[in-house]
């Protein structure tokens, strides 16, 4: 959900204010609505969304072995790097499962993303917010679970493939391979960029500063960290809000 | 099962000795090393400064080999890469201790953090200071497509290979395991190498 300033928006900003949150949260967000009335909006909003979603009851082990299944069965669909299952990590963890709001899997990416090492290892954090509820124990164990179950097929088949490399390297499906899903990684990425923006749930000044951090990541070399230190400022100054 | 399943054939006459190929803990030992230097940011430019310069495991052509067969198999590039250079020298033993080693700190140290998060997310402050860092991750995030847009832009049928799964996604909400089920071989008949000739057909 965008929320709208009280200045008139340009009519691009209002279409995709319309686009993203729905019509509900478009309503929410006309101008005159006290911050707080938008806020109560947004907590409803999230809610009913929660309310949709009734997480299935399991015991400590069953929960675990479900967080472990689920990431076992994605782990070979991770193509052109693990950002293309973003999207399907949104879908399993805040809809299907309701291990975690919208807000909270934004939270874990960005920190995934600024911590040091592969930004793989958010899976880590989306099982230990599975686990959250049952106590830090268990949400350790579901996290470094959950890791293992997205790391361990890709990597057999790695290791297959290192083995037999001298005989794949010119076969005709590894160039149909490398060739034909390049296109499709294109297209998820694209989705996955919109479907990240979107659970960022950012207003306008917000936007824009997420536009220009596309656009600096792709023309400078500034590490990514420093975008979001001063993002981050700017958060805590009041000047980014969601 | 060899030991060096790649390895190149030896240089009869070569300067430089040829490279040691490292043990176990020395694999485990080298990839922490690589994780614990990459603190700051570039994992993969510090893999390739002490993988192949400063321990000379492998040559330049050996790595940027790993590198073609990371990115093209399903899994994290960098998780790969781990796996690669760890299989080269042990196979499958080499590969679990290369990315633990790689893992082991920079994994527990997220994990910690979580613990943190998931404790103290609610608090305004904090959350403030999210909504920020969320803004600039998302526009990490937008980049990511446009990065490797280049390469397509002379083949019309990749962009629109591309459009149409991007259509699928963000406009129908098909989720991903039956799109690359179904757009994957389809787009793999297409690009199917012909006769030798290796450039997809001209229509």
């Amino acid at each position: 959900m965008v929320s709208l300033s009280l200045i008139p928006l340009p009519p691009f900003f209002a279409v995709l204010a319309a686009g993203w949150g729905g019509m509900p949260d478009a309503l929410a967000a006309l101008p005159g609505l006290s911050p707080s009335g938008a806020g109560l909006a947004a907590a409803g909003a999230q809610a009913s969304q929660l309310a949709h979603c009734e997480p299935m009851r399991l015991n400590d082990l069953g929960h675990l072995l479900q967080v472990m299944g689920t990431f076992l069965g994605l782990s070979l669909f991770s193509l052109g790097g693990g950002n293309t299952l973003l999207s399907e990590y949104h879908h399993i963890s805040v809809e299907q499962f309701c291990w975690l709001t919208s807000t909270q899997f934004a939270d874990l990416y960005a920190l995934a993303e600024a911590a040091p090492g592969p930004s793989s290892m958010l899976v880590g954090l989306l099982g230990l917010g599975a686990g959250w509820p049952e106590g830090p124990g268990w949400a350790l164990l579901s996290a470094y679970g959950a890791e293992l179950a997205i790391l361990l097929p890709s990597t057999l088949l790695m290791v297959v493939a290192c083995l037999r490399w001298n005989r794949l390297r010119d076969s005709p499906w590894r160039l149909a391979f490398e060739r034909g899903l390049g296109p499709i990684t294109l297209g998820i990425l694209f989705a996955v960029g919109f479907k990240i923006l979107h659970t960022a749930d950012t207003n306008t000044p917000g936007l824009v500063v997420s536009l220009l951090v596309c656009v600096l990541m792709l023309r400078t070399r500034i590490s990514p960290l420093w975008f979001m230190a001063v993002a981050g400022l700017l958060g805590g100054l009041g000047v980014i809000n969601r | 099962m060899t030991d060096r399943p790649i390895a190149p054939s030896p240089q009869p006459g070569a300067i430089r000795p040829a490279p040691a190929a490292p043990s176990l803990r020395e694999l485990f030992v080298g990839m922490l090393q690589v994780a614990l230097s990459a603190f700051g940011g570039g994992l993969s430019a510090w893999s390739q400064r002490i993988v192949v310069e400063e321990r000379r495991w492998l040559s330049n052509e050996e790595f940027l080999t790993g590198l073609t067969v990371a990115r093209l198999f399903p899994g994290p590039n960098q998780i790969n890469m781990a796996v690669y250079v760890g299989a080269f020298f042990h196979g499958l033993r080499g590969a679990l201790v290369a990315l633990a080693g790689m893992l082991v700190l920079p994994f527990t140290l997220l994990m910690l953090l979580g613990l943190v998060y998931f404790s103290f997310h609610t608090l305004p402050a904090i959350d403030r200071v999210l909504a920020g860092v969320v803004a600039a991750a998302a526009g990490m995030a937008l980049s990511m497509g446009f990065k490797i847009l280049g390469q397509y832009r002379a083949d019309p049928i990749a962009l629109l290979l591309a459009a149409g799964t991007f259509v699928a996604m963000e406009g129908f909400q098909v989720r991903l395991v039956p799109l690359v089920l179904v757009a994957g071989p389809l787009a793999m008949a297409w690009y199917w190498p012909r006769g030798g000739a290796s450039r997809p057909p001209q229509p």
